[in-house]
């Protein structure tokens, strides 16, 4: 419980889709980077005794201890966490859920609006990240970079002269480099153009999954699109391939997409955006799919001038606020599961006021 | 058919091994057999049986990592490695898996990391430790010995350092 208290961070207060206006944001929400490390001379986590683990978690508090000047992170045992806290972390995507609820000693350290952090003791025992709202690859890329040139400035990582950075799995082997941008392609599925998107991501070897990442369905029209391939290439090369090669179209046919359902389907459109409009003002208990769904309908009304006075990084911050434990953050850590759809409609209402 | 832990080729070699009570089963095809280390010879599968059966501890030893005792058949059960330098003990039988999965690139061409200073040291030491256990544990006490002369050293070194 302690740690979870004695936080500086309030991680509701602190969301980096706080901000407005972000390049691309009618299609892009947010660009991810991360960096998989591993110290050299110890075992990777799954074969590490408690012991290794517990050593190199200590390593790497020195580190962030020695570069708190320069990087304001707070350092969180996972283990002192309180339960609500770490499943806000899962549901912010800074912490994995497999590092949640493993039991071997495993931290993370956040920086200010959680939007840089770095988990310790997961799959490898450094995972960098850095996430920024709209299409800021580049800069996230900066960012986990920076980050990891401090770190290596102190420690020596397990590094192969011919494979590159070493991870526990050979699909992280190289750079150990993973970005990723979130996407919102509602005009796409619409127009049953989504196949185009696919094609693309398959000719430059790029992942595309849905909002909860692995395996998981589309939600709400949103996707998510990673580089598959970690090895041979720069990193620079990696980002680029997502930012200059795949994404320019993907936004060009987007955005054209909307433009023909303006003027060949409005009245379809306008009855969606209306009618999950009026769904979320008005529905007493949503459950998180629905709700999710109705956003995604919302944030493509907004985006085509159909709704005025509710903005994008409204919308954004609501698909991740009507998660359960940030419901419970907001009205409290006791809410019953089957409360939780009352609270939700709740949350949406009062922010959707204006609209 | 068994199918060979890295190919679709059929296995024609098979072992066990028991550690703690959890048994590790490896399955290769011949090709992937010999990449493997495993020590083949002229005989065939029956007669390995027999030889086990007969305790004659004849049966060919699956290639285990040096620093992380993994072998290649945990690697297929978890998908994640050991430890850095199964990288290099299952150099051969990796090649192949990374090609696959990294699109037919073996290179990495992204940035490498500057020398990092103090905290190799520690790391360092930690290393010579590692080996001075096990030459003590093989009784090579001349080899401990140097070992030891090593650490000294490191340690000498590292606090004239932060003097
Ligand atoms: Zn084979
Ligand atoms: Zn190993």
């Amino acid at each position: 419980m302690t740690a979870g208290n004695n936080m500086k961070i309030d991680p509701v207060k602190n969301c980096p889709f706080n901000r407005e206006n972000s390049p691309f944001a009618d299609v892009v929400l947010s660009s991810r980077a991360r960096l998989a490390r591993n110290l050299d001379g110890f075992p990777f986590v799954n074969r590490a005794s408690l012991s290794d683990c517990r050593e190199v978690a200590s390593l790497v508090k020195h580190i962030c201890d020695d570069i708190q000047e320069k990087e304001d992170l707070e350092w969180v045992n996972l283990d002192e966490l309180d339960n609500l806290t770490t499943e806000l972390f899962v549901e912010r995507h800074l912490v994995s859920s497999t590092l949640a609820h493993a039991s071997h000693p495993r931290a993370i350290a956040i920086g200010p609006e959680l939007s840089r952090s770095v988990m310790i003791n997961e799959e490898d025992h450094i995972r960098i990240q850095s996430l920024r709202p709209g299409l800021q690859l580049e800069e996230a890329r900066k960012d986990v970079d920076t980050l990891d040139l401090r770190i290596e400035e102190i420690i020596a990582y397990a590094f192969d002269e011919d494979l590159g950075f070493l991870t526990a799995c050979p699909t992280n082997v190289g750079t150990g480099a993973r970005f990723s941008i979130m996407l919102h392609l509602p005009a796409l599925r619409i127009i049953k153009d989504l196949q185009l998107v696919r094609n693309a991501c398959e000719g430059m070897s790029l992942a595309i999954r849905g909002y909860q990442g692995e395996g998981s369905k589309a939600i709400a029209d949103l996707y998510q699109v990673s580089n598959q391939v970690t090895l041979g290439y720069t990193e620079e090369q990696l980002c680029s391939v997502i930012a200059n090669d795949f994404l320019p179209s993907v936004i060009k046919w987007e955005r054209e997409g909307r433009k023909t359902i303006l003027e060949n389907q409005f009245s379809k459109l306008e009855d969606q955006t209306h009618r999950s409009l009026g769904l979320l003002k008005n529905a007493r208990m949503l459950k998180l799919h629905e709700a999710m769904q109705c956003l995604g309908n919302i944030r493509l009304g907004v985006c085509t001038g159909l709704l005025e006075n509710v903005d994008l990084p409204t919308i954004n911050k609501l698909f991740i606020e009507i998660h359960p434990s940030h419901l419970r953050w907001e009205f409290g850590r006791d809410i019953p599961d089957d409360k939780l759809a009352s609270f939700r409609s709740e949350l949406i209402r009062e922010k959707l006021q204006k609209c | 058919m068994t199918k060979c832990d890295l190919c679709t080729n059929p296995a024609e070699f098979h072992d066990v091994q028991i550690t703690n009570g959890v048994h590790k089963t490896t399955n290769l095809c011949r090709k992937h057999a010999e990449e493997a280390g495993f020590n083949l010879g002229k005989i065939d599968v029956s007669i390995v049986l027999e030889m086990d059966s007969l305790k004659m501890k004849e049966s060919p030893v699956a290639l285990t990592c040096p620093d992380c005792n993994y072998t290649i058949a945990q690697y297929k059960e978890t998908s994640l490695l050991g430890c850095p330098t199964c990288y290099k003990t299952f150099a051969n039988q990796l090649k192949h898996i990374i090609s696959n999965v990294q699109d037919a690139h073996i290179h990495h061409i992204g940035r490498a990391p500057a020398e990092s200073k103090s905290i190799n040291r520690h790391l360092e030491v930690r290393r010579l430790l590692k080996q001075l256990d096990q030459a003590v544990n093989h009784e090579k006490y001349e080899q401990a010995a140097d070992i030891r002369d090593k650490i000294r050293e490191l340690h000498d070194c590292g606090e004239q350092h932060e003097d």
